[in-house]
């Protein structure tokens, strides 16, 4: 199954439902990513205001 | 021991920087190394932005990624790839009234006026010069190219 980017979070994501918004407004229509590891330690993190490790998208259309 | 983050840049394979960056996520989970973040902008092509420490770990954790190349000497702050980050809107810079050119699609290499911008859904709405009947159509801000702006007065 394609990978999905949650529209309110920009999570990446596989499934019908982002886990965190709990919507299903999901597109498949995205690009640029980002992995955030160490949120805690992350300055890139700390820029999106990420606080969980996850993959999100730079964009989703 | 510096514990501040860097930013290190990767040279991959082109278009394989999304299966670098997933499989350096993999190779850090499993070794436990010190890498924060892994960036992969689309307008970077070629290399992905790893955030750490410093640039022994990175080194280490892309030798066995297939089409991670090598890491490039010296480091960024984040202030320098911040405007990664918050993409531009790909309609920016097109307005009403703009001369654009279609680059892709079945409309391409067609001129048109722009009628209307959709900052928000990324579209315009255009009026081909060539058609025969002047119907607006509604197209993708990415699938062209701006000729001529329209004059500001
Ligand atoms: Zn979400």
């Amino acid at each position: 199954m394609a990978e999905k980017a949650c529209r309110h979070c920009l999570r990446v994501l596989e499934g019908l439902n982002c886990p965190i918004c709990g919507t299903s407004d999901l597109s498949e229509e995205w690009s640029g990513l980002v992995i955030i590891l160490d949120p805690a330690r992350s300055e890139i993190a700390k820029k999106l205001g990420v606080d969980i490790p996850d993959k999100f998208a730079l964009k989703v259309r | 021991m510096s514990e501040d983050s860097k930013i290190f840049i990767i040279k991959t394979t082109a278009n394989q920087e999304k299966s670098v960056s997933e499989a350096l996520a993999r190779v850090s989970k499993k070794e436990l190394l010190d890498i924060r973040a892994i960036l992969s902008p689309e307008e970077l092509k070629g290399y992905v932005l790893v955030e750490a420490p410093e640039a022994g770990l990175v080194d280490m954790a892309i030798q066995a990624i297939p089409h991670a190349r090598a890491i490039i000497k010296g480091s960024s702050n984040i202030a320098e790839i911040e405007h990664f980050l918050k993409p531009k809107p790909v309609v920016t810079g097109i307005k009403e009234g703009s001369i654009i050119e279609v680059t892709s699609g079945p409309f391409k290499g067609e001129r048109a006026r722009v009628k209307r911008v959709d900052e928000g859904r990324e579209e315009i709405t255009v009026e081909l010069f060539d058609a025969v009947v002047p119907i607006p159509i509604t197209i993708r801000g990415d699938t062209v190219r701006v000729l001529k702006k329209e004059k500001e007065d």
